[in-house]
């Protein structure tokens, strides 16, 4: 016991109930995706050939790569111009707007999404009104398209950019953009070479955490897009519940793990991932 | 949810127990009482009720009212066994998952006979008993080893007369034609259907659809594209329409009747080329009520007033030939067997589904996309 505890810390004997719980229901499952990845239909890495055999594969991790990036893009953007605002407004607006953002963080995106059909639709209020005032004679395709999806990610999206954002603004100490105006740099100088390479950790920050939660949005393409954009997640769904075909659905399953592992790896050779999510105080 | 699980199992072990006398009636009343589940039928003194019903495994919503009115209570009557329901729907992942987890907690599930023959050989579900279920009370080709068609339901198609007022669309040809009949056409995403209606648009007869030239009818598909968009569910569908969204849209026969009701007779259902889709009743492997019980009840759903019963509440059209005549007069014009109808249709080929289903779903999903 004692040569035991000279190698190991009694304090392992503490964690190691939660430890076993993670390795139980967390990693164990993960390890039979994989596993099944490679053993389902048969053993071999026949579903992996099918990335390069079946070009229609390869399209949607296409579409689904696309449609998150330039959600990440919108989302983040939009994102670091409220950020901005509810950091320099008065305490009072700030709170205002914090809850108005967290109402709309807390709707479910089920009721957003049925809520831009409603807006943005065929018979939807937009639509009907400029019919009304004579702007257009027949409605405008918003919805049912890549760009009706894009529309509805974005605005799921956009509290979960702001969040971060804002966190690592209010951090910022004000005195240095003070002092970089007393030095005789012009608003805008002291806003692109002192502000924004002070919120890159914020701005890296919103854009995985938007960029990550993107490639799972299964309900907003299928609505939205009108079938015709498909995204990994529910094609996922459909190899696990329709067609059967789960080693497919867990090879898709793995690549998506290993791809949003290999980015946050790729992230950490540039800067320190704490301080990203918000440990910047330990460096 | 587990919990719930866990409970619903306890005490259908116990009232098992309590039956064959090995527990008392005092812990099976007390168990009846920490669980919360099954005070009605403790009530009613009735331990059987906890232990001996039929769960159907459907999709929920009024189904489960129409499914109880039609099968659960003539099947009470005759045989003292109740029903009950388990609504998240039986999608053949979902089965092949409770049967391969060993805990399988619904006797007979609603779905479609080409799911018997995708998971009957796999060993995932009972075979039929022809014993007690009629052969006869089904259309022939529709009686297969691991599942019988109760019901068929229909893909037609629904039209705008605001839109083709003066000549409106009549086959899948026109249905096909964004030329002569411009608009928006809305096609069911999952393939089934919207498959076979580019075939015969494409002027293949319609029994000689199988095997399905699968290239033909992506082709065909894929030609309309740009105006095109896909359904999931039937309440999609129905939103599209009552929108005006979509100026055609295939659907299911009885989705269309409620579409010409909410829209006023402004979308007209084409039954005209319609395929019949049948419904079917299967059985997971070791079912909690057992063999013989299911099979009874299968039978029940078989007999002539439950399946008219079906007709009324659910709009799904009778699958055994002695129902075809008693279709009354207002259902005739939507049900697919009816006399007015059964000369235009076109039958659906479960086992191609079930072999080729899955390749077909992903090749429509990845034409489409």
């Amino acid at each position: 016991m004692q040569a035991l505890t000279r190698h190991i810390s009694p304090g392992w004997l503490l964690v190691a109930p939660f430890f076993l719980v993670v390795v139980a229901f967390y990693l164990g499952p993960l390890a039979n995706i994989l596993w099944l990845s490679v053993t389902d239909p048969e053993p071999g890495l026949g579903n992996y050939e099918k990335l390069v055999e079946n070009d229609a594969l390869a399209r949607i991790l296409w579409t689904t790569f696309r449609t998150c990036a330039i959600t990440t893009v919108f989302s983040v953007g939009i994102g670091y111009c409220l950020a901005y605002a509810m950091v320099h407004a008065h305490q009072k607006n700030q709170n205002v707007m914090l809850t108005l953002l967290l109402i709309s963080f807390w709707i479910s995106v089920l009721v957003r999404t049925f809520a831009w059909l409603m807006l943005l639709g065929h018979n939807g209020l937009v639509n009907n009104g400029m019919e009304a005032i004579g702007l257009i004679d027949r409605p405008v395709r918003f919805m049912r398209n890549e760009l009706g999806v894009l529309i509805g990610m974005v605005h799921y999206m956009v509290p979960y950019a702001v969040l971060p954002l804002m966190a690592n603004m209010q951090t910022l100490d004000p005195r240095v953009m003070a002092a970089s105006r007393n030095l005789g740099a012009s608003g805008v100088q002291t806003f692109r070479r002192i502000y924004l390479p002070l919120t890159i950790p914020g701005i890296v920050a919103s854009s995985l955490l938007v960029f990550i939660l993107s490639l799972g949005f299964y309900v907003t393409p299928a609505i939205l897009g009108g079938g015709k954009v498909l995204m990994v997640a529910e094609y996922i769904s459909v190899q696990l519940l329709v067609t059967l075909q789960w080693g497919t659905a867990a090879m898709l399953g793995t690549l998506m793990l290993i791809g949003v592992l290999a980015l946050l790896w790729i992230m950490s050779r540039f800067m320190q991932l704490s301080a990203v999510f918000g440990g910047g105080a330990t460096r | 949810m587990q919990d719930k699980q866990f409970m619903k199992e306890t005490l259908l072990q116990s009232a098992h127990a309590y039956k064959s006398g090995k527990m008392d009636r005092r812990t099976f009343l007390a168990l009846c009482g920490a669980s919360g589940v099954a005070m009605t039928a403790v009530m009613a003194g009735d331990a059987k009720a906890a232990a001996d019903h039929i769960v159907m495994w459907n999709w929920g919503g009024v189904s489960e009212e129409c499914h109880g009115k039609a099968i659960g209570e003539p099947f009470e009557e005759k045989t003292g066994m109740g029903m009950q329901f388990d609504t998240s729907g039986p999608l053949e992942g979902k089965i092949r998952e409770m049967v391969d987890s060993g805990n399988v907690t619904a006797d007979v599930c609603d779905a479609d006979l080409f799911n018997a023959v995708s998971l009957g050989p796999t060993g995932h579900l009972e075979p039929i008993d022809y014993d007690i279920v009629s052969k006869e009370r089904t259309l022939p080709q529709y009686a297969l080893e691991h599942g019988v068609s109760i019901i068929l339901y229909g893909y037609a198609f629904v039209y705008d007369t605001e839109m083709y007022g003066d000549n409106p669309p009549q086959s899948w040809a026109d249905f096909y034609d964004t030329e002569n009949f411009p608009g928006t056409r809305a096609l069911y995403k999952w393939a089934k259907g919207s498959l076979e209606s580019a075939l015969m648009a494409d002027a293949v007869a319609g029994d000689e659809l199988y095997p399905l030239d699968m290239e033909r009818a992506l082709t065909k598909v894929k030609s309309i594209k740009d105006d095109s968009i896909y359904w999931g569910s039937g309440s999609e569908v129905h939103s599209m329409c009552i929108s005006g969204e979509a100026s055609m849209a295939i659907i299911w026969q009885n989705r269309g009747k409620n579409i010409e009701e909410d829209t006023e007779g402004r979308y007209k259902l084409v039954n005209n080329q319609a395929m019949a889709m049948p419904g079917a009743y299967i059985v997971p492997k070791g079912n909690p009520a057992g063999r013989e019980a299911v099979m009874k009840f299968i039978a029940t759903a078989q007999e002539v007033p439950s399946q008219l019963m079906i007709l009324d509440c659910l709009g799904m059209t009778p699958s055994n030939p002695e129902a075809f005549s008693e279709i009354p007069e207002e259902q005739q014009p939507y049900a697919i067997t009816s006399e007015q109808n059964i000369d235009k249709i076109v039958y659906n080929d479960p086992v191609w589904w079930g072999e080729n289903g899955s390749e077909a779903v992903n090749a429509f999903l990845e034409a489409i996309s």
